[in-house]
Protein backbone atom coordinates (compact mmCIF):
# COMPACT_ATOMS: atom_id res chain seq x y z
CA UNK A 1 0.00 0.00 0.00
CA UNK A 2 3.04 2.78 1.04
CA UNK A 3 4.40 2.19 -2.37
CA UNK A 4 1.14 3.12 -4.33
CA UNK A 5 0.33 5.78 -2.20
CA UNK A 6 3.39 7.49 -2.76
CA UNK A 7 3.10 7.37 -6.49
CA UNK A 8 0.26 8.46 -6.29
CA UNK A 9 0.62 11.31 -4.10
CA UNK A 10 4.03 12.31 -6.58
CA UNK A 11 1.51 12.05 -9.66
CA UNK A 12 -0.93 14.48 -7.73
CA UNK A 13 1.35 16.97 -6.96
CA UNK A 14 3.39 16.59 -10.48
CA UNK A 15 -0.11 17.33 -11.79
CA UNK A 16 -0.24 20.53 -9.43
CA UNK A 17 2.90 21.76 -9.80
CA UNK A 18 2.76 21.47 -13.74
CA UNK A 19 -1.17 22.01 -14.28
CA UNK A 20 -1.83 24.06 -11.17
CA UNK A 21 -5.20 23.14 -11.08
CA UNK A 22 -6.02 24.56 -7.93
CA UNK A 23 -3.39 25.80 -5.20
CA UNK A 24 -2.86 29.36 -6.83
CA UNK A 25 -6.81 30.45 -6.41
CA UNK A 26 -6.37 28.36 -3.23
CA UNK A 27 -4.03 31.17 -1.75
CA UNK A 28 -5.56 34.09 -3.73
CA UNK A 29 -8.97 33.76 -2.17
CA UNK A 30 -7.41 32.85 1.22
CA UNK A 31 -5.42 35.96 1.43
CA UNK A 32 -8.03 38.18 -0.56
CA UNK A 33 -10.33 37.19 2.29
CA UNK A 34 -7.83 36.95 5.55
CA UNK A 35 -6.88 40.75 4.35
CA UNK A 36 -10.61 41.96 4.11
CA UNK A 37 -11.56 40.47 6.98
CA UNK A 38 -8.73 41.94 9.08
CA UNK A 39 -8.34 44.92 7.65
CA UNK A 40 -12.29 45.68 7.70
CA UNK A 41 -12.59 44.56 11.70
CA UNK A 42 -11.91 48.24 12.81
CA UNK A 43 -12.54 46.91 16.94
CA UNK A 44 -10.58 47.31 19.82
CA UNK A 45 -7.56 44.80 20.62
CA UNK A 46 -9.38 42.42 23.06
CA UNK A 47 -12.26 42.27 20.84
CA UNK A 48 -10.10 41.48 17.82
CA UNK A 49 -8.25 38.68 19.90
CA UNK A 50 -12.18 36.96 20.75
CA UNK A 51 -12.78 37.01 16.84
CA UNK A 52 -9.80 36.35 15.31
CA UNK A 53 -10.23 32.36 15.19
CA UNK A 54 -13.46 32.18 14.11
CA UNK A 55 -12.31 34.73 11.00
CA UNK A 56 -9.05 32.88 10.12
CA UNK A 57 -10.68 29.62 9.95
CA UNK A 58 -13.83 30.52 7.76
CA UNK A 59 -11.26 31.90 5.54
CA UNK A 60 -9.12 28.47 5.68
CA UNK A 61 -12.39 26.09 5.26
CA UNK A 62 -13.90 28.37 2.04
CA UNK A 63 -10.22 28.39 0.62
CA UNK A 64 -9.35 25.18 1.52
CA UNK A 65 -12.22 23.65 -0.42
CA UNK A 66 -11.55 24.74 -3.40
CA UNK A 67 -8.27 22.46 -3.01
CA UNK A 68 -10.23 19.44 -1.57
CA UNK A 69 -13.01 19.40 -4.25
CA UNK A 70 -10.08 19.93 -7.34
CA UNK A 71 -8.31 17.07 -5.92
CA UNK A 72 -11.62 14.43 -6.78
CA UNK A 73 -13.03 16.73 -9.83
CA UNK A 74 -10.07 16.78 -12.06
CA UNK A 75 -9.84 13.32 -11.83
CA UNK A 76 -13.92 12.63 -12.80
CA UNK A 77 -13.40 15.47 -14.98
CA UNK A 78 -10.56 13.97 -16.60
CA UNK A 79 -12.15 10.27 -17.28
CA UNK A 80 -9.35 8.97 -14.74
CA UNK A 81 -11.20 7.74 -11.63
CA UNK A 82 -11.67 4.44 -13.74
CA UNK A 83 -8.04 4.35 -14.32
CA UNK A 84 -7.04 5.16 -11.11
CA UNK A 85 -9.18 2.39 -8.81
CA UNK A 86 -8.12 -0.12 -11.86
CA UNK A 87 -4.65 -0.15 -10.73
CA UNK A 88 -3.86 -3.05 -7.91
CA UNK A 89 -4.14 -0.59 -5.07
CA UNK A 90 -6.88 -0.65 -2.25
CA UNK A 91 -9.47 2.14 -2.53
CA UNK A 92 -8.59 3.36 0.73
CA UNK A 93 -4.61 3.81 -0.55
CA UNK A 94 -6.20 5.75 -3.01
CA UNK A 95 -8.09 7.84 -0.21
CA UNK A 96 -5.08 7.93 1.86
CA UNK A 97 -3.18 9.86 -0.91
CA UNK A 98 -6.04 12.55 -1.74
CA UNK A 99 -6.27 13.01 1.95
CA UNK A 100 -2.37 13.36 2.34
CA UNK A 101 -2.12 15.81 -0.34
CA UNK A 102 -4.89 17.95 0.34
CA UNK A 103 -3.61 18.00 3.99
CA UNK A 104 -0.20 19.47 2.59
CA UNK A 105 -1.93 21.71 0.13
CA UNK A 106 -3.99 23.20 3.73
CA UNK A 107 -1.02 23.40 5.43
CA UNK A 108 0.83 25.68 2.18
CA UNK A 109 -2.37 27.93 2.35
CA UNK A 110 -1.85 28.56 6.04
CA UNK A 111 1.85 28.73 6.05
CA UNK A 112 1.06 31.89 3.92
CA UNK A 113 -2.22 33.11 5.09
CA UNK A 114 -1.63 32.44 9.03
CA UNK A 115 0.79 35.13 9.41
CA UNK A 116 -0.23 37.42 6.49
CA UNK A 117 -3.50 37.19 9.11
CA UNK A 118 -2.11 37.80 12.55
CA UNK A 119 0.17 40.76 10.75
CA UNK A 120 -2.87 42.76 8.90
CA UNK A 121 -5.25 42.12 12.33
CA UNK A 122 -2.18 42.94 14.99
CA UNK A 123 -3.17 39.50 16.65
CA UNK A 124 -0.89 37.24 18.17
CA UNK A 125 -1.65 33.79 17.05
CA UNK A 126 2.32 32.68 16.08
CA UNK A 127 3.11 32.93 19.80
CA UNK A 128 4.20 30.44 20.92
CA UNK A 129 4.74 28.84 17.74
CA UNK A 130 4.27 25.08 19.17
CA UNK A 131 0.60 25.61 19.76
CA UNK A 132 -0.56 26.97 16.65
CA UNK A 133 1.55 24.35 14.51
CA UNK A 134 -0.20 21.43 16.10
CA UNK A 135 -3.34 23.12 16.34
CA UNK A 136 -3.70 23.44 12.62
CA UNK A 137 -2.29 20.08 11.83
CA UNK A 138 -4.56 18.66 13.73
CA UNK A 139 -7.74 20.53 12.16
CA UNK A 140 -6.23 20.02 8.58
CA UNK A 141 -6.47 16.38 8.82
CA UNK A 142 -9.70 16.60 9.94
CA UNK A 143 -11.00 19.01 7.45
CA UNK A 144 -9.14 16.92 5.08
CA UNK A 145 -10.15 13.54 5.99
CA UNK A 146 -14.08 14.68 5.97
CA UNK A 147 -13.33 16.89 2.83
CA UNK A 148 -12.01 14.54 0.89
CA UNK A 149 -14.39 11.78 1.85
CA UNK A 150 -17.13 14.49 0.76
CA UNK A 151 -15.83 15.48 -2.42
CA UNK A 152 -15.28 12.09 -3.85
CA UNK A 153 -18.91 11.53 -2.96
CA UNK A 154 -20.72 14.08 -4.70
CA UNK A 155 -18.01 13.79 -7.69
CA UNK A 156 -19.38 10.60 -8.68
CA UNK A 157 -22.52 11.38 -8.07
CA UNK A 158 -22.19 14.34 -10.72
CA UNK A 159 -23.00 17.36 -8.74
CA UNK A 160 -19.41 18.50 -7.05
CA UNK A 161 -19.33 22.10 -6.00
CA UNK A 162 -23.16 22.55 -5.63
CA UNK A 163 -24.08 19.64 -3.21
CA UNK A 164 -20.33 19.59 -1.43
CA UNK A 165 -20.65 22.94 0.04
CA UNK A 166 -24.06 21.64 1.19
CA UNK A 167 -22.67 18.55 2.71
CA UNK A 168 -19.15 19.80 4.25
CA UNK A 169 -20.52 22.81 5.50
CA UNK A 170 -22.49 21.74 8.48
CA UNK A 171 -20.07 18.69 8.93
CA UNK A 172 -17.41 21.05 9.58
CA UNK A 173 -19.16 22.86 12.08
CA UNK A 174 -17.36 21.30 14.98
CA UNK A 175 -13.69 21.23 13.72
CA UNK A 176 -14.07 24.83 13.08
CA UNK A 177 -14.90 25.55 16.30
CA UNK A 178 -12.98 23.84 17.92
CA UNK A 179 -9.50 25.06 15.54
CA UNK A 180 -11.67 28.47 16.41
CA UNK A 181 -11.44 28.31 19.85
CA UNK A 182 -8.09 27.27 19.53
CA UNK A 183 -6.57 30.12 18.00
CA UNK A 184 -8.72 32.36 20.19
CA UNK A 185 -6.94 31.23 23.03
CA UNK A 186 -3.76 31.13 21.76
CA UNK A 187 -4.54 34.97 20.77
CA UNK A 188 -5.32 35.37 24.03
CA UNK A 189 -1.86 33.64 25.47
CA UNK A 190 -3.99 31.31 27.10
CA UNK A 191 -2.17 27.38 26.52
CA UNK A 192 -4.49 26.10 29.65
CA UNK A 193 -6.44 23.01 29.83
CA UNK A 194 -9.66 24.65 27.74
CA UNK A 195 -6.65 25.06 25.15
CA UNK A 196 -5.58 21.31 25.77
CA UNK A 197 -9.76 20.04 25.61
CA UNK A 198 -10.04 21.51 22.24
CA UNK A 199 -6.97 20.01 20.62
CA UNK A 200 -7.74 16.48 21.87
CA UNK A 201 -11.10 17.27 20.42
CA UNK A 202 -9.66 18.03 16.91
CA UNK A 203 -7.13 14.90 17.33
CA UNK A 204 -10.25 12.40 18.26
CA UNK A 205 -12.08 14.41 14.93
CA UNK A 206 -9.41 13.45 12.84
CA UNK A 207 -9.00 10.33 14.36
CA UNK A 208 -12.50 9.47 13.59
CA UNK A 209 -13.18 10.71 10.03
CA UNK A 210 -9.85 9.28 8.85
CA UNK A 211 -11.26 5.97 9.91
CA UNK A 212 -14.50 6.54 8.66
CA UNK A 213 -13.13 7.87 5.42
CA UNK A 214 -11.01 4.55 4.99
CA UNK A 215 -13.28 2.11 5.06
CA UNK A 216 -16.20 3.88 3.23
CA UNK A 217 -13.87 5.27 0.55
CA UNK A 218 -14.21 1.89 -1.47
CA UNK A 219 -18.32 2.14 -0.94
CA UNK A 220 -18.42 5.46 -2.21
CA UNK A 221 -15.94 5.45 -5.47
CA UNK A 222 -17.54 1.70 -6.59
CA UNK A 223 -20.20 2.01 -9.10
CA UNK B 1 -4.25 -25.94 -27.47
CA UNK B 2 -4.31 -27.51 -23.49
CA UNK B 3 -7.23 -26.35 -21.81
CA UNK B 4 -6.09 -25.81 -18.26
CA UNK B 5 -7.44 -23.88 -15.41
CA UNK B 6 -10.43 -21.34 -16.16
CA UNK B 7 -8.59 -17.82 -15.80
CA UNK B 8 -12.09 -16.47 -15.66
CA UNK B 9 -15.11 -17.96 -14.79
CA UNK B 10 -18.43 -16.01 -14.31
CA UNK B 11 -21.57 -18.23 -12.45
CA UNK B 12 -24.90 -16.27 -13.02
CA UNK B 13 -23.77 -13.15 -13.07
CA UNK B 14 -26.14 -10.90 -12.66
CA UNK B 15 -25.53 -6.80 -12.17
CA UNK B 16 -28.28 -3.73 -12.24
CA UNK B 17 -27.60 -0.12 -12.30
CA UNK B 18 -30.49 1.59 -10.65
CA UNK B 19 -33.45 -0.31 -11.52
CA UNK B 20 -32.21 -1.42 -14.91
CA UNK B 21 -30.80 -5.08 -14.66
CA UNK B 22 -27.98 -5.05 -17.20
CA UNK B 23 -26.83 -8.47 -17.17
CA UNK B 24 -29.20 -11.22 -16.46
CA UNK B 25 -27.65 -14.50 -15.44
CA UNK B 26 -24.11 -14.59 -17.51
CA UNK B 27 -22.67 -17.90 -17.35
CA UNK B 28 -18.64 -18.41 -18.88
CA UNK B 29 -15.72 -20.00 -18.66
CA UNK B 30 -12.20 -18.78 -20.45
CA UNK B 31 -8.96 -20.89 -20.35
CA UNK B 32 -5.83 -19.18 -20.90
CA UNK B 33 -4.24 -18.24 -23.89
CA UNK B 34 -8.31 -17.81 -25.32
CA UNK B 35 -9.17 -15.28 -27.29
CA UNK B 36 -12.83 -14.16 -27.02
CA UNK B 37 -14.56 -11.88 -28.95
CA UNK B 38 -17.95 -10.35 -26.94
CA UNK B 39 -20.38 -8.47 -30.02
CA UNK B 40 -23.45 -6.82 -28.88
CA UNK B 41 -26.28 -3.91 -29.73
CA UNK B 42 -24.98 -0.81 -28.21
CA UNK B 43 -26.37 -0.65 -24.95
CA UNK B 44 -26.84 -4.16 -24.25
CA UNK B 45 -23.80 -4.05 -21.33
CA UNK B 46 -20.64 -5.14 -23.24
CA UNK B 47 -18.58 -2.36 -21.12
CA UNK B 48 -20.52 -3.68 -17.72
CA UNK B 49 -19.66 -7.24 -18.18
CA UNK B 50 -16.41 -6.80 -19.22
CA UNK B 51 -15.93 -4.90 -16.05
CA UNK B 52 -17.16 -7.37 -14.18
CA UNK B 53 -14.04 -9.99 -15.80
CA UNK B 54 -11.51 -7.42 -15.14
CA UNK B 55 -12.51 -6.92 -11.57
CA UNK B 56 -13.70 -3.08 -11.81
CA UNK B 57 -17.07 -3.46 -11.13
CA UNK B 58 -18.79 -5.19 -8.35
CA UNK B 59 -21.87 -7.89 -9.30
CA UNK B 60 -25.31 -7.92 -8.10
CA UNK B 61 -25.20 -11.06 -8.09
CA UNK B 62 -24.18 -14.60 -9.23
CA UNK B 63 -19.91 -15.17 -8.85
CA UNK B 64 -16.72 -13.79 -10.79
CA UNK B 65 -13.64 -16.10 -10.26
CA UNK B 66 -10.02 -15.42 -11.63
CA UNK B 67 -7.99 -18.15 -11.71
CA UNK B 68 -10.21 -20.00 -9.06
CA UNK B 69 -10.26 -17.08 -6.85
CA UNK B 70 -13.19 -15.54 -6.19
CA UNK B 71 -11.85 -12.60 -3.75
CA UNK B 72 -10.15 -9.19 -5.83
CA UNK B 73 -7.01 -8.66 -4.04
CA UNK B 74 -4.08 -6.31 -5.56
CA UNK B 75 -2.14 -9.37 -6.13
CA UNK B 76 -4.91 -10.61 -8.61
CA UNK B 77 -5.60 -6.91 -9.82
CA UNK B 78 -2.08 -6.87 -11.49
CA UNK B 79 -2.90 -10.45 -13.08
CA UNK B 80 -5.48 -8.25 -15.27
CA UNK B 81 -5.59 -5.32 -17.47
CA UNK B 82 -8.21 -3.39 -18.98
CA UNK B 83 -8.39 -1.36 -22.13
CA UNK B 84 -11.27 0.98 -21.47
CA UNK B 85 -13.16 2.60 -24.80
CA UNK B 86 -11.87 5.61 -23.89
CA UNK B 87 -7.84 6.50 -23.23
CA UNK B 88 -8.46 7.72 -19.38
CA UNK B 89 -4.85 9.41 -19.46
CA UNK B 90 -3.99 11.62 -17.27
CA UNK B 91 -4.07 15.05 -19.28
CA UNK B 92 -1.55 16.86 -17.05
CA UNK B 93 0.72 14.13 -17.57
CA UNK B 94 3.04 13.21 -20.82
CA UNK B 95 2.30 9.79 -22.21
CA UNK B 96 5.96 9.05 -20.95
CA UNK B 97 5.19 9.85 -16.96
CA UNK B 98 1.16 8.17 -18.14
CA UNK B 99 3.19 4.94 -18.45
CA UNK B 100 5.75 5.45 -15.64
CA UNK B 101 2.95 5.99 -13.34
CA UNK B 102 1.23 2.63 -14.66
CA UNK B 103 3.91 0.50 -14.25
CA UNK B 104 5.25 2.12 -10.49
CA UNK B 105 1.39 1.37 -9.70
CA UNK B 106 1.96 -2.15 -10.72
CA UNK B 107 5.04 -3.08 -9.20
CA UNK B 108 6.96 -3.16 -12.40
CA UNK B 109 10.50 -3.40 -11.96
CA UNK B 110 12.49 -0.25 -14.29
CA UNK B 111 9.38 1.90 -14.82
CA UNK B 112 11.29 3.85 -17.00
CA UNK B 113 13.10 1.25 -19.61
CA UNK B 114 9.15 -0.32 -19.32
CA UNK B 115 8.02 2.26 -20.47
CA UNK B 116 10.46 3.11 -23.07
CA UNK B 117 10.41 0.03 -24.42
CA UNK B 118 6.06 0.26 -24.97
CA UNK B 119 6.60 3.84 -26.40
CA UNK B 120 8.73 1.98 -29.13
CA UNK B 121 6.15 -0.72 -29.53
CA UNK B 122 3.61 1.73 -30.05
CA UNK B 123 5.78 3.63 -32.21
CA UNK B 124 5.58 7.00 -30.56
CA UNK B 125 9.00 7.46 -29.01
CA UNK B 126 8.95 10.78 -30.62
CA UNK B 127 6.69 12.00 -28.90
CA UNK B 128 7.32 10.71 -25.38
CA UNK B 129 7.23 14.20 -23.75
CA UNK B 130 3.65 15.15 -25.57
CA UNK B 131 0.47 15.20 -23.21
CA UNK B 132 -2.45 13.39 -24.71
CA UNK B 133 -4.28 16.46 -25.61
CA UNK B 134 -1.62 17.12 -28.19
CA UNK B 135 -2.31 13.66 -29.83
CA UNK B 136 -5.06 12.20 -31.89
CA UNK B 137 -7.52 10.00 -30.37
CA UNK B 138 -5.76 6.65 -31.94
CA UNK B 139 -2.61 7.86 -30.47
CA UNK B 140 -3.96 8.19 -27.17
CA UNK B 141 -5.71 4.43 -27.74
CA UNK B 142 -2.31 3.33 -28.54
CA UNK B 143 -0.60 4.45 -25.42
CA UNK B 144 -3.69 3.26 -23.24
CA UNK B 145 -3.40 -0.06 -24.57
CA UNK B 146 0.02 0.14 -23.57
CA UNK B 147 -0.42 1.42 -20.22
CA UNK B 148 -3.01 -1.54 -19.78
CA UNK B 149 -0.49 -4.25 -21.52
CA UNK B 150 2.83 -2.88 -19.22
CA UNK B 151 2.93 -4.88 -16.15
CA UNK B 152 2.96 -8.25 -18.82
CA UNK B 153 -1.13 -9.16 -17.37
CA UNK B 154 -2.61 -12.52 -17.72
CA UNK B 155 -6.04 -11.49 -18.35
CA UNK B 156 -6.21 -9.23 -21.15
CA UNK B 157 -9.74 -7.64 -21.87
CA UNK B 158 -10.27 -4.33 -23.85
CA UNK B 159 -13.50 -2.36 -24.45
CA UNK B 160 -13.65 -1.80 -28.43
CA UNK B 161 -10.11 -1.45 -28.65
CA UNK B 162 -10.34 -1.06 -32.56
CA UNK B 163 -11.93 2.26 -32.58
CA UNK B 164 -10.34 5.40 -33.25
CA UNK B 165 -7.12 2.96 -34.76
CA UNK B 166 -6.44 3.65 -38.14
CA UNK B 167 -5.48 0.72 -40.28
CA UNK B 168 -1.79 0.53 -39.23
CA UNK B 169 -3.06 1.00 -35.73
CA UNK B 170 -5.71 -1.66 -36.59
CA UNK B 171 -2.71 -4.06 -37.90
CA UNK B 172 -0.42 -2.99 -34.86
CA UNK B 173 -3.32 -4.12 -32.68
CA UNK B 174 -3.99 -6.96 -34.25
CA UNK B 175 -0.44 -8.60 -34.02
CA UNK B 176 -0.29 -7.61 -30.61
CA UNK B 177 -3.36 -9.36 -29.48
CA UNK B 178 -1.99 -12.36 -31.45
CA UNK B 179 0.94 -12.37 -29.32
CA UNK B 180 -0.86 -12.08 -25.97
CA UNK B 181 -3.15 -15.65 -26.72
CA UNK B 182 0.41 -17.03 -27.59
CA UNK B 183 1.84 -16.38 -24.82
CA UNK B 184 -0.93 -18.30 -22.93
CA UNK B 185 -2.45 -15.15 -22.00
CA UNK B 186 -6.46 -14.68 -22.16
CA UNK B 187 -7.64 -11.72 -24.18
CA UNK B 188 -10.93 -10.64 -24.00
CA UNK B 189 -11.98 -7.83 -26.59
CA UNK B 190 -15.63 -6.04 -27.33
CA UNK B 191 -15.96 -5.43 -30.90
CA UNK B 192 -18.73 -4.51 -33.59
CA UNK B 193 -16.82 -5.45 -36.54
CA UNK B 194 -17.88 -9.34 -36.87
CA UNK B 195 -15.20 -9.74 -39.47
CA UNK B 196 -12.31 -8.66 -37.26
CA UNK B 197 -14.22 -10.59 -34.33
CA UNK B 198 -13.97 -13.70 -36.58
CA UNK B 199 -10.57 -13.04 -37.64
CA UNK B 200 -9.18 -13.06 -34.59
CA UNK B 201 -11.08 -14.83 -32.06
CA UNK B 202 -11.35 -18.46 -31.56
CA UNK B 203 -14.86 -18.13 -29.88
CA UNK B 204 -17.43 -15.43 -30.23
CA UNK B 205 -19.74 -14.95 -27.82
CA UNK B 206 -23.15 -12.55 -28.26
CA UNK B 207 -24.67 -10.67 -25.77
CA UNK B 208 -28.36 -9.81 -25.94
CA UNK B 209 -30.86 -9.27 -23.89
CA UNK B 210 -28.45 -9.67 -20.29
CA UNK B 211 -27.55 -13.07 -21.13
CA UNK B 212 -24.59 -14.11 -23.41
CA UNK B 213 -24.78 -16.84 -26.59
CA UNK B 214 -22.54 -18.17 -28.18
CA UNK B 215 -22.25 -16.55 -32.00
CA UNK B 216 -19.48 -18.15 -33.89
CA UNK B 217 -16.83 -21.04 -33.68
CA UNK B 218 -14.00 -20.08 -35.48
CA UNK B 219 -11.97 -22.79 -36.77
CA UNK B 220 -9.64 -23.70 -34.18
CA UNK B 221 -10.58 -25.80 -31.15
CA UNK B 222 -13.66 -25.91 -29.03
CA UNK B 223 -13.63 -24.57 -25.65
CA UNK B 224 -15.87 -25.41 -23.05
CA UNK B 225 -19.14 -23.25 -21.85
CA UNK B 226 -21.70 -24.11 -19.52
CA UNK B 227 -24.32 -22.56 -21.85
CA UNK B 228 -23.14 -24.92 -24.82
CA UNK B 229 -22.69 -27.64 -22.45
CA UNK B 230 -26.68 -26.98 -21.39
CA UNK B 231 -27.73 -27.11 -24.92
Amino acid sequence: MTTGLWWMMSKDLLCEISGKRSWPSMMLLGIVVAVVFALQAQLPQEQRNQMCGVLLWVTILFAGLLGIDRSCSSEQDDGCWEALLAYPVSPAAVYWSKLLVNVLSLTLLEILLIPAFGTFAGVRILNPIAAIVPLTFAANFGIAALGTLLSALTNRLGLSGQLLAVLVLPLMIPVILAAAEGTRLIALGRIDEEWWRWFQFLIGFALIFVTVGSILFEFVVEE
Amino acid sequence: MSISIASIEMRGLSKALGDRLILDGVDVRLHCGECVALTGDNGCGKTTLLRCMAAQMRPTGGEVCWFGKNVIDAALKRRIGMVSHESRLDPHLTIRENLIFAGRMCSVSRPGLRADHWLDVCGMSARADHRPKQLSRGMCQRISIARSLIHEPEIVVLDEPFSGLDAFGTKWLHNLLRERTAGERTVVFSTHDPLCAESLAGRVLHLADGRLQEAGLAATARYSCPANEAA
